[in-house]
Parts: C-alpha cells; sequence; structure tokens
C-alpha cells in the first residue's frame, strides 16, 4: 500500500464541494524499482558529510602538528577506515556515474549564438576530466608529496 | 484473431458520499489477447459495474486522459497491454492527486500550475495579422519540438517524488511546457516565466530523480526541460543584476 503525500499535494487553491481522498505516494517510492536507485544516490549525501566531517578532523591534525598527524595517520590504516573509504569510493564512482549520465541533456540547447557539443562529446569530456584528475592525485599521492 | 482468457482486476473504489478512504475491489474478467487495460477497464464499467467511474476519450494515446496507476506504475491505461501483466492487474487512481471518485483525480491544481507559466506565446507586442505568418526555420522548431509533444496526461506528476512532498512545486509537464515556449524563436515571455520558475514553485525543488522522463508516454524529457530551466533561470536572474534597468527593455 501506497504512503499518504503530503494532503496538500496537488491541490487547487480553489477547492470544489466534492470531498476528495487524499493523494497517496507512487506504490514503489522510495525502495523498489527505478526509485531505489534514486533513493541511494541521494542517501550517498550521508557518506559524504561524514568525509567531510573527516576531511576537516584531517585539517585540524595537519594544523596541530606531527603529533596530532601521527596518530590520525595511524587510525586511517585500520581495516574499518580502509573498508570505509573504499566504500566512499564506490559512492564517489555511483554518483559520478549517474550525474554524467544525466548532465548533458541538462545542457541548455543554446547560450546566445553558442551550442552545446553532442552529448556523446559532453560525455568523453566529463570522463577525460575525471580520469585526469583522478590519475594526478594519484600521481601527487604516489610520488609522496605530502610526506 | 483475439482469444478469450480471465485476468482479476484489482481496481481502487471510492465514493465520497459512502466511503471514508478508498478500497480495492476484485473483477475476474474474461479479456481479448489485444485488449488495452481501459478495454478491460470499459468492459467492467459496461457490463459488470456499471457505478465505476475512470476517465477516458481518444484511446489512442492524445488526449490524455485516461492515465492511471497499473501495477503501481504511472501508465496510459490506452496504450498499454494487458497481456504484458500477469493474471492479477491492480488499477488505481494516479499517484499524487486528491482523488474525486474512484479512478477518477482532481485535475485543478496541475490546471493553476500550467497557467501560471503562461503555455501559450507572449508577444511584447501583437504583429499585426497583414504582416503574414512569422517565419521559424526547421533548426529553431527542433529547439522546442521534443517538449510540444506533452499531452498533458500527468503521469510525470504521479512518477515524481518531489511532487509528493512539496505542494508548491511546479511539477514537470507545467516546467516542460513553459520551457517549450521559452524556447520558441517566435515568443518574448522568457523573462516573466523565469519569474515563475524562480518563484514559490521553484523549478529549483527538482532533484532530478528523472521519473519523469521514465514515464512520459509521448517520450517528452520533462527532466531535461526542468534541469534546463534551472540554467536559464540563473542567467536571467544575473543578468537582470547587471544589466541597465533590470535587463527590460
Amino acid at each position: 500500500m501506497a504512503r499518504p503525500a503530503n494532503p496538500h499535494a496537488m491541490h487547487s487553491a480553489h477547492s470544489g464541494r466534492t470531498r476528495t481522498a487524499p493523494p497517496l505516494m507512487p506504490d514503489q517510492f522510495p525502495l523498489r524499482g527505478r526509485y531505489r536507485a534514486y533513493t541511494l544516490f541521494d542517501l550517498t549525501g550521508a557518506v559524504y558529510l561524514v568525509m567531510g566531517l573527516v576531511m576537516l578532523r584531517v585539517v585540524w591534525a595537519l594544523g596541530s602538528g606531527s603529533h596530532a598527524w601521527q596518530p590520525l595517520r595511524e587510525a586511517f590504516a585500520s581495516p574499518a577506515w580502509v573498508a570505509f573509504h573504499c566504500f566512499a569510493l564506490i559512492c564517489v564512482v555511483f554518483v559520478g556515474v549517474r550525474f554524467f549520465r544525466l548532465f548533458p541533456k541538462a545542457q541548455p540547447p543554446r547560450i546566445g549564438p553558442l551550442k552545446p557539443p553532442p552529448g556523446l562529446a559532453i560525455y568523453a569530456l566529463l570522463y577525460l576530466v575525471w580520469i585526469t584528475v583522478s590519475i594526478a592525485f594519484l600521481l601527487i599521492v604516489g610520488m609522496g608529496l605530502f610526506r | 484473431m483475439s482469444s478469450a482468457s480471465k485476468k482479476t482486476l484489482v481496481v481502487t473504489r471510492f465514493d465520497p458520499d459512502r466511503d471514508s478512504e478508498p478500497r480495492s475491489q476484485r473483477y475476474e474478467i474474461p479479456v481479448q489477447d489485444d485488449w488495452m487495460v481501459l478495454d478491460a477497464l470499459n468492459y467492467i464499467k459496461d457490463e459488470v459495474d456499471g457505478t465505476l467511474a475512470h476517465r477516458w476519450s481518444c484511446r489512442m494515446a492524445v488526449c490524455g486522459s485516461c492515465g492511471m496507476m497499473v501495477n503501481g506504475e504511472p501508465r496510459l491505461t490506452c496504450k498499454d497491454h494487458l497481456r504484458q501483466y500477469g493474471d492479477t492487474v491492480t488499477v488505481a487512481p494516479l499517484a499524487n492527486f486528491p482523488v474525486v471518485r474512484d479512478l477518477v483525480i482532481e485535475m485543478d491544481g496541475f490546471m493553476e500550475k500550467l497557467k501560471s507559466v503562461k503555455p501559450w506565446i507572449v508577444r511584447a507586442k501583437e504583429l499585426a495579422v497583414e504582416a503574414g505568418p512569422t517565419r521559424q526555420s526547421p533548426e529553431q522548431l527542433e529547439e522546442f519540438k521534443q517538449f510540444s509533444m506533452c499531452i498533458n496526461c500527468m503521469l510525470c506528476y504521479s512518477a515524481c517524488p518531489v511532487v509528493s512532498n512539496e505542494p508548491e512545486f511546479l511539477g514537470p509537464a507545467a516546467i516542460a511546457l513553459g520551457h517549450r515556449y521559452n524556447l520558441d524563436s517566435r515568443d518574448e515571455g522568457a523573462r516573466e516565466r523565469n519569474q515563475v520558475f524562480r518563484g514559490e514553485g521553484t523549478v529549483f525543488s527538482c532533484s532530478y530523480a528523472n521519473e519523469c522522463s521514465e514515464v512520459c508516454p509521448k517520450h517528452v524529457d520533462p527532466a531535461a526541460a526542468v534541469n534546463q530551466s534551472k540554467f536559464n533561470a540563473v542567467i536571467d536572474w544575473a543578468t537582470s543584476l547587471v544589466l541597465p534597468r533590470g535587463g527590460k527593455e
């Protein structure tokens, strides 16, 4: 059975005299059918929130000197943190792929006289930038720039 | 040659004079292999239970009247073959809409949203008839053509999770049709519509679930229209800040 929607969903500002049954949400929302991918997409926001907080902690540790930084580095080597970061990577890839799939059609047909490139070119450009930035980060980390 | 078999339709019923809330009623009926879901509903109405209320008109996916939830999915029942479903098929009124009776939803809210985006050509100054037709190149037509295919069937509203939660949201079809006129080379009303798009029912409520485009029976892409409108609304707002007199002529 579908859950109730907001009781004012699609209501008229000038209601008639007929008593109506309140609106219901789509049956499959939020965890079945195509809604599942959308809900998972939104849930990844929680992962980004944790990642943001971790990033703040890292910045704080960096600013506090090696006595704060070293224990944090060691903690990040623990299986729990490695698992979390692997999970976060999966979330980022999932969101990236979904975003890239939907991004081209969100482009306006033209800005003044300028037309966007074909969808395929936008896809290719997005993935090229993503891969390039990822490789750049890997090189920076791999070369030990921050060691 | 079509063959007869039996199917059970579980239909949502609601009589505002008698029922406190919608209920389900089962109908076991003989069906033909070439029937649409609408044919089965019409059979029930004609042969089994004349009290069943549902909307329909053209039977060829043009009028947009017969949208309903079939097995939980928003579908045009005149375009939806009954044979693709199992022995039991559930038919309910479109989600996210108040229900007037049985499978009939209240459309007034949608009509008000639609009217607010001025889905017609707005001109600062009407052209005289003597000036002749306003010419449009195939490229100019192509920019908005797909959005003009919308038949106002409201399936997109039924699929949209934002419509469920934010009553002010203009919704996919209204925005798609407003956007269609914004892209029309003959139109001069984009600024007025963009103000509506940035207003109370803002296009920025859309979280890009893309469900509206998935369920559209006419292959319109309302999600594209909504998200293109976000961009245009921002550009319009930004130019109104930097241009003299807000960019007004």
